[in-house]
């Protein structure tokens, strides 16, 4: 009995110290976003949203009687939950406390994203984990495959096969694999997929794109009227809030743009280096990066990771409008733009670079690589052959969930702003040289 | 300077090579017939000159049948050795997996055939297979792709993977300019087949002598399938040590010490990096068998039944089988490898299980756990042995393997003091 009720306060103590030290980071990270100056108005929101899932560690908000079903990736037609009368939750993670829990479960080498499911799953603490009635994971890598098969026997699962290529064949089999999802999203719900109750998916999905496209069109003006960083958040919350919420919430900080247009207010001089953020993707408290680039002088002017701009970029589009014809639109924009390296020909991530680097002219480009992602490590020196044609800079930054690094990254990407800042105004550095 | 690195490049290869076939050669030199295979790794790797072969398989989870069908002698790069790794250590990052990084080393290496013509089958079982496949298409070679289903519960899988077939042997087909007849088919199914089971029937006899015939040199004769260009001469060379290896078991005793026996899982055991059955026999344990992707093809057999039907058929027959019996890290779930392994432990000696994980292979690594349960509920211990293609950490391994087999021998006295 003695030894029953020490081993429950033990298991107390640890789920408590756990909650303090999830919250606590998330909470830090939460407040240095907050007090990074120049957020617009009406961004609160999306603080509130990564509050209350990180910080005040509550589900996602719903509907009574609503179904939470948890994806991964960009893969994952949102449309199709929303249909079967469900919400759907990003499940990609960025925290460092379940990170160090999954590092006991997960192999030494898996990536710190899939670790810090592993530390949520084994917890059984995180209420959006818990929450979810099925799990959809898309298989986009050699980790995504493996928890996979390690979340099979918590909870209701559904993998999803992304083939290695787009072609016409590829696509049709992903249709398939769509009306299976269809399937067992009415399974779990309850509820019959309609014509309409599909194309309602579709709206709310589609407001969200249509404030996002607005969005980006307002941040690339120069000077700058958002900070990277604040966009990032903005972007991260969309994991956790309802399209249309998050959409309407989006509109708000749209509209406050736009009279920081009419009134001339910008956050930031012209002058600071333009950088674009690419690789793994920076998922909430997991914003060190981002952070530090902002606090070094520079300004995420674009960012090509899938938790942030290319999560919900590309829109779905419908040439056919029946009920097939929907779906094909969702497998066709869930494949053929996407440029995640799972795919083995990739080239059309360089183009999407390129375009990113000539919309916002970007200076420089910060090449972020979770340790163990090998997928995006594999990329790298391709993007770096193919920018330095163009001269621009890269520089590959690899971190892993926890702020050991942190020092280091600074002085790695202090050094990188420096270089630009040189580049910027040559006239200046040789003024310095002679004066010296 | 460049020719420097070259030149020290090709040591670093032809000493490991070398070093693991003389090793095996004087530890198996009462036979005979070894010989043949030991010639044959030689040649793979030396005796290119004029060689191009038409068909490449990057690794061993592709069904030789239906390249063999199409006219073609399957050339395989699977991997194997730290020389070959020196090619490709500018061109994959540094966290990329051992085998991987050899394969693609194998194919920039110099003193390799003439690759520039060859048509690359990849099977997409991992991200780096993925990402060299891009590479290669990159260069501009052939590259045909095999995108494996990962998820064997998916309703299209089989599917799926029958129609991935289908267009592999299209591909084949069209580079070789051979037809895939039906009968081109059955011959190649029944061949594989012949194959296979003289696999099957060298391990039973070899596996209970280790003094006879090391566990090295059983697991190299398996492996020497992957570099023959005739699995006909393969085969009748294999049967020769199988009659070799029956006489000297008639001729002598059986051994008087009986040693602790473990069987080795996980990555799979390549040629010439030979480092983990060497330190096996040098720690006084027997390797009962080796279970991984590789030695799970040898239960891939078509029997006269599944020899009937038509072309198509055939390849769907070839198809689920290779598909069931598939136990690479390529599956959410690797339900093949478990089964066997869980068969294998009830139905064979175990004393322990040596789980190899290859620095790099984290699908390996993510089963270990489920391999660990299930073990530990037949009460075998579970030894993971992680390693790459380094030999800088034989002596460390030695040290683990040594204190491992010690832990085996007292559980084996443990056990006879019970029975007594």
């Amino acid at each position: 009995m003695t030894v029953k009720t020490k081993a429950k306060t033990l298991k107390e103590r640890q789920d408590k110290r756990f909650i303090n030290k999830e919250t606590q980071t998330a909470a830090k990270y939460l407040r240095r976003l907050e007090e990074l100056p120049g957020a617009p108005e009406g961004m609160e929101p999306f603080y509130q949203a990564l509050r209350r899932i990180y910080v005040d560690m509550e589900p996602a908000p719903k509907k009574p009687g609503q179904k939470t079903i948890g994806t991964y990736c960009v893969m994952t037609p949102p449309e199709l939950i929303y249909a079967a009368g469900a919400v759907p939750v990003k499940l990609c993670s960025g925290n460092y406390t379940a990170f160090s829990i999954g590092d006991n479960v997960a192999p030494r080498d898996a990536c710190p994203l899939v670790k810090a499911v592993a530390g949520f799953k084994q917890t059984g603490l995180m209420p959006i984990y818990e929450d979810c009635s099925m799990m959809v994971i898309p298989i986009t890598c050699d980790c995504k495959k493996k928890i996979a098969g390690m979340l099979s026997d918590q909870c209701d699962i559904m993998t999803m096969h992304i083939p290695a290529s787009r072609e016409d064949e590829d696509i049709e089999e992903y249709v398939s694999q769509l009306y299976d999802l269809m399937e067992s999203l009415e399974n779990v719900t309850g509820s019959r997929i309609s014509y309409e109750s599909l194309s309602e998916g579709f709206r709310k999905v589609g407001y969200a794109q249509y404030e996002l496209s607005e969005f980006i069109r307002l941040k690339k003006q120069n000077p700058y009227l958002i900070r990277g960083s604040h966009a990032m958040a903005a972007l991260n919350a969309s994991a956790y809030m309802p399209a249309d919420v998050w959409g309407k919430a989006l509109h708000r900080v749209n509209s406050s743009l736009k009279k920081s247009i009419s009134e001339k207010k910008t956050v930031t001089s012209k002058k600071l280096p333009r950088i674009l953020l690419t690789g793994s993707p920076i998922v909430f408290p997991n914003v060190k990066i981002p952070l530090l680039i902002e606090e070094m002088g520079g300004i995420i002017a674009g960012d090509e990771t899938c938790m942030g701009e290319r999560g919900m970029w590309d829109p779905a589009v419908i040439t056919d409008d029946s009920f097939d014809g929907m779906i094909r639109a969702l497998a066709n924009r869930a494949l053929r733009p996407c440029p995640c390296p799972t795919f083995a020909d990739n080239s059309q991530r360089i183009y999407r670079l390129k375009q990113l680097i000539k919309e916002n002219h970007i200076q420089g480009v910060i090449y972020h690589v979770l340790r163990g992602c090998l997928v995006y490590d594999y990329e790298y020196k391709r993007i770096e052959e193919e920018l330095g044609q163009l001269g621009i800079p890269v520089i590959r930054l690899e971190s892993d969930y926890n702020e050991e690094d942190i020092e280091q990254l600074r002085i790695r990407i202090e050094a990188f702003i420096e270089m630009i800042k040189l580049r910027q105004a040559p006239e200046k550095a040789a003024v310095v040289r002679r004066s010296f | 300077m460049s020719n420097n690195i070259s030149s020290a490049k090709s040591d670093s290869f032809d000493k490991e090579y070398c070093e693991s076939l003389n090793k095996l050669y004087n530890d198996n030199i009462m036979l005979h017939e070894i010989k043949w295979f030991l010639n044959t790794a030689y040649d793979w790797a030396y005796e290119n000159e004029g060689a191009a072969p038409e068909v490449v398989l990057l690794g061993a989870s592709i069904p030789e049948e239906l390249v063999i069908a199409s006219g073609a002698a399957p050339y395989w790069l699977i991997g194997g050795s730290l020389g070959s790794c020196a090619w490709s250590d500018d061109l994959v990052p540094r966290d990329t997996d051992p085998v991987s990084r050899s394969v693609a080393g194998y194919i920039k290496r110099p003193e390799s055939p003439d690759l520039s013509g060859s048509l690359f089958i990849i099977p997409l079982i991992s991200d780096s297979m993925r990402k060299i496949a891009y590479d290669l298409k990159s260069e501009g070679r052939k590259v045909c792709l095999l995108d494996v289903p990962p998820d064997k519960n998916d309703s299209y899988a089989a599917k799926k993977y029958s129609s991935q077939l289908k267009a592999m042997c299209a591909e084949i087909s069209k580079h070789t300019h051979s037809r895939v007849t039906r009968r081109s088919l059955v011959n190649a199914m029944k061949l594989v087949s012949q194959a296979r089971t003289t696999m099957r029937r060298f391990l039973r006899i070899s596996r209970s002598r280790p003094d006879i015939i090391t566990d090295a040199a059983r697991l190299f004769v398996l492996n020497s399938y992957y570099m023959t260009p005739d699995a006909d001469e393969w085969i009748y060379h294999t049967e020769c040590l199988i009659g070799e290896l029956q006489h000297h078991v008639a001729a002598t005793a059986g051994r008087t010490k009986i040693s602790p026996s473990v069987m080795i899982s996980g990555s799979p055991v390549l040629f010439p990096n030979y480092k983990i059955p060497f330190l096996v026999s040098d720690t006084g344990l027997s390797i009962t068998e080796a279970v991984d992707s590789i030695s799970m093809k040898s239960n891939v057999i078509y029997k006269r039944a599944a020899l009937w039907g038509s072309r198509g058929r055939l390849i769907e027959t070839i198809a689920s089988r290779f598909y069931r019996y598939d136990s690479s890290s390529a599956f959410v779930k690797n339900d093949a490898l478990f089964e066997y392994v869980s068969w294998l432990v009830q139905n064979e000696k175990t004393d322990g299980v040596i789980y190899h994980v290859l620095k790099g292979q984290i699908e390996y690594d993510f089963e270990l756990e489920r391999f660990e349960e299930m073990l530990s509920g037949f009460g075998i211990p579970v030894f993971r042995l992680e390693t790459d293609y380094q030999y800088q950490d034989v002596e460390q391994l030695r040290i683990r393997m040594e204190a491992f087999s010690e832990m085996l021998t007292q559980n084996r006295y443990r056990e006879v003091r019970r029975a007594s």
